[in-house]
């Protein structure tokens, strides 16, 4: 038996500082550690400020899905309060976190993922006419001759491997990996027109969206709509369904424990009836979601306190980092802490969340025929199953899925708007209460607690995050953590170029910065 | 002053302009990826046209096909190389707890501090790298600091560029980059070593509300028309232009969308307190926040 280490630091292409290291056993991963290597302390910083300001400051804890963490923190507050937006209050609000969410899961696609699917330098070969490809022709063909450092640099070097022979779909992906930049700050305008700015939009706040709706940027919003909704239903729908038909093996790789968990999310002019369904499936059976069943564990986190047991949101005001010398002696053990994120369990078990546990808990919620019919049709073309959905492909179909439909939502709900009245009612800080806001960013299930004290600041605050349980790491009794579970079992073709792992890693779409904040 | 405009004209072949492609390295420290998200929207240029014409991306973290072993190698090849290059910082460096932010088994600092000292110039990338922004909030424990303190204290001379706003203004990045490529020097800079183009005047000043505060009508509550101050606006103390060129292609701003300015340009971000009701008697007070 020959076994191998891979350590890959740092993983680009995601939020953040991450790494990862798998043991291989003839060729094949037989344990994997993913590690957070950015700890800044945020969330328990928050003590002490007055709660409004957790809106504006948790949104810092991550530029890339910043809207979710103002809406989480917008719903513990009114909790809190006990109110609601009024109706233009909720729908204004979906109208930023709607479009902030398909902006996101494009640049997953195209700026993270895309590239790992193809050879850039297929451009080379391209003899049309679009000024973009033919730019990155000529650009790439001067480079590669020229005596410059690291030539082609950001698109070389990069991992080889078994990328896609379709030349076709090569050219496609890198015309709209150009054409989808454009696409991606039309979104953010569409987030700015009611959020003030994009990234970190200011507008929401607990009562509602400060922005007052005119005919005129709801006209806005819908033109730039509209002309993103020429793009996903034709290049992005188009480069999905070819990287799938390209890669069918990769429905099968990248296997986690298909253990789901999703909160409700996009509700209607109501705040209620969800479009995307909360819940939790385990081995196969959708169960009803279950706050109280969550907890954290910092066994092989790098906090001094003393672990084994899993602690439940607002457990602890403050987990001590380790210092220096601490760290040092944890790297060198080799059983030692070896990441800044927890790991969360629900009832004790390791849940993946994201775009697939989204799309197949509302599948099994069974209150969503737009969703099922959506997805019926992909799995029909496709020749996969909903337990397919567990996988590399499975989850980058699962975005796609949520991208398309929420699109058609945004359009149904940019007309309940009424122009000219204000989605916004204010309320002060209550005293000593907790409030609790879920809902799903871009990387799945996000949690905000708060705690406020008897002069109205805040007393403890919570953040559990999709991407601390993606990528968190084992937990007392050794059960890894969701992406090193997809890990093991992998087949490595070439140890010098570990693609595979890459791949699947990225399609979990890790958030470092969100995951420790 | 050379405006966007200027910069933008006359480069029709940059070799013959007597302009080279720089090398750039982008490092992200104690950050969230947000600067460079919001660098993605610019639009005087266009990212095809940066990434192949105007500058060369030797590294960014987001961008970079480059992989695990493949990144240090990259980054100590150019640090040992005699190529000049431009560094651009987005987020803080821990250096109170230098393990808190750790790239391919070494603390950020020993990149940033390997890399600034050969660099041509460093930008600091916005908030947090140039004042320390929520990284080094009260409350936090890693020792946060600003790329120019980071450096001030090694006694790195590489000069440094203060680009601050949470996220920065891509326009800011580009104008300055475009300066350094085209005119060879930096644009003229304040104290707080950020460009004056962009820096000189207060929010307060340029904002469309200015008119409701000098015949001091305030709005009491989000809505209403009228100066701001009264629910915690922070404009008569941020310097940044966002009130005059807008976020994102100028489709908007805090301030026109009905809210106060949280003052995420300066060097005080974040205060305590960012948005209040105009009667909140926490607010009159200034009570003292207690840390636990």
């Amino acid at each position: 038996m020959t076994a191998t280490r891979i350590t890959i630091d740092p993983l680009t292409r995601v939020e953040g500082h991450l790494k990862f290291e798998t043991r291989i056993e003839n060729g094949v991963v037989a344990s994997a550690r993913t590690s957070g290597m950015l700890f800044r302390g945020i969330e328990k910083a928050l003590i002490g400020y007055d709660p409004r300001t957790a809106l504006q400051l948790t949104q810092r804890v991550c530029g890339v899905c910043p809207y979710a963490h103002a809406e989480a923190a917008a719903l513990a507050l009114e909790d809190a309060m006990g109110i609601r937006p009024n109706a233009n209050g909720q729908l204004l609000r979906n109208l930023i976190v709607g479009a902030y969410q398909v902006q996101d899961c494009l640049f997953h696609f195209y700026q993270l993922s895309a590239l790992d699917f193809i050879d850039v330098t297929t451009v080379l070969d391209y003899r049309g006419a679009d000024p973009g490809l033919n730019t990155m022709r000529d650009w790439v063909r001067n480079e590669t001759r020229s005596q410059r450092i690291f030539p082609a640099a950001p698109f070389l070097p990069a991992y080889k491997g078994n990328v896609s022979k379709d030349k076709e779909y090569s050219l496609s992906a890198v015309r709209n990996y150009l054409e989808s930049f454009a696409v991606m700050a039309d979104l953010h305008k569409m987030v700015a027109l009611f959020g003030g700015k994009s990234p970190h939009p200011v507008a929401i706040e607990a009562g509602g969206v400060t922005t007052r709706p005119t005919i005129g940027n709801l006209a806005q919003y819908r033109t730039l709509l509209n002309r993103v909704e020429r793009f996903v239903h034709s290049c992005y729908r188009e480069d999905i369904l070819a990287v799938a038909k390209a890669f069918p093996a990769y429905f099968k790789e990248g296997r986690g424990y298909g253990n789901f968990l999703s909160f409700p999310y996009f509700p209607d002019a109501s705040g209620k009836n969800h479009f995307f369904a909360g819940g939790a499936t385990i081995a196969g059976k959708h169960t009803v979601l279950d706050l109280n069943a969550i907890t954290e564990d910092h066994t092989y986190s790098y906090y001094k306190n003393k672990a084994g047991q899993g602690i439940k949101p607002l457990g602890a005001n403050r987990l001590e980092p380790l210092d220096w010398q601490e760290f040092q002696r944890e790297e060198q053990r080799e059983d030692g802490k070896y990441s800044w994120s927890r790991a969360p369990r629900y009832g004790g078990k390791v849940m993946e969340t994201g775009a697939a546990a989204r799309v197949v808990n509302t599948y099994h919620a069974g209150r969503n025929p737009a969703l099922r019919k959506l997805v019926d049709r992909l799995n029909r073309d496709l020749g996969i199953g909903l337990k397919d959905y567990n996988s590399v492909l499975g989850r980058h179909l699962s975005r796609y899925i949520t991208v398309s439909l929420l699109i058609n939502r945004l359009k149904e709900q940019v007309e309940q708007v009424e122009p000219g009245v204000l989605g916004f009612s204010e309320k002060e800080i209550p005293r000593n209460v907790r409030g609790i806001g879920i809902t799903e960013a871009s990387r799945g299930a996000l949690g905000h607690w708060v705690k406020i004290d008897n002069k109205g600041l805040i007393e403890n605050y919570e953040m559990v995050m999709p991407t601390t349980w993606n990528m968190g790491p084992r937990d007392a009794s050794g059960q890894p953590g969701a992406v090193e579970q997809m890990l093991i079992g992998t087949r490595i073709v070439d140890p010098a170029n570990p693609l595979e792992l890459a791949r699947i890693v990225r399609s979990a779409d890790p958030c470092v910065a969100c995951s420790v904040h | 002053m050379l405006s966007f405009d200027e910069l933008l004209a006359a480069d029709a072949n940059p070799s013959s302009a007597g302009w080279l492609r720089p090398n750039l390295i982008w490092l992200q420290g104690a950050s969230c990826s947000g600067c460079s998200t919001s660098f993605l929207n610019v639009e005087q240029i266009t990212i095809l046209d940066f990434l192949t014409y105007f500058s060369r991306v030797l590294y960014h973290p987001n961008l970079s096909t480059a992989t695990g072993d493949q990144v240090p190698r990259i980054l100590t090849k150019v640090a040992a190389s005699d190529k000049p290059y431009i560094l651009i910082m987005e987020g803080a460096i821990p250096v109170g707890m230098p393990h808190a932010c750790m790239m391919a088994d070494r603390p950020i600092g020993e990149w940033v501090k390997g890399l600034a000292a050969k660099a041509s110039v460093c930008i600091a990338a916005g908030t947090c790298a140039a004042s320390g922004g929520v990284a080094k909030m009260a409350g936090t424990l890693t020792g946060a600091a600003s790329l120019d303190d980071f450096l001030r204290q090694r006694g790195i001379k590489t000069p440094v560029v203060n680009l601050p706003a949470c996220p920065m203004h891509p326009e800011h990045l580009v104008y300055t980059l475009l300066h350094f490529i085209k005119s060879k020097r930096l644009p003229e800079l304040d104290d707080a070593r950020r460009p004056r183009q962009f820096f000189t005047h207060s929010v307060h000043e340029r904002c469309p509300r200015y008119p409701a505060f000098q015949a001091r009508d305030f709005a009491l509550r989000i809505g209403e028309e009228g100066c701001l101050l009264e629910l915690g606006c922070q404009g008569p103390v941020t310097y940044n232009d966002c009130v005059a060129i807008g976020y994102n292609g100028n489709t908007n701003n805090c301030v026109r969308a009905g809210h106060p300015c949280i003052g995420c340009a300066g060097e005080l971000f974040p205060r305590p307190r960012l948005y209040h009701t105009h009667d909140d008697p926490k607010a009159k007070t200034g009570v003292v926040v207690k840390k636990s």
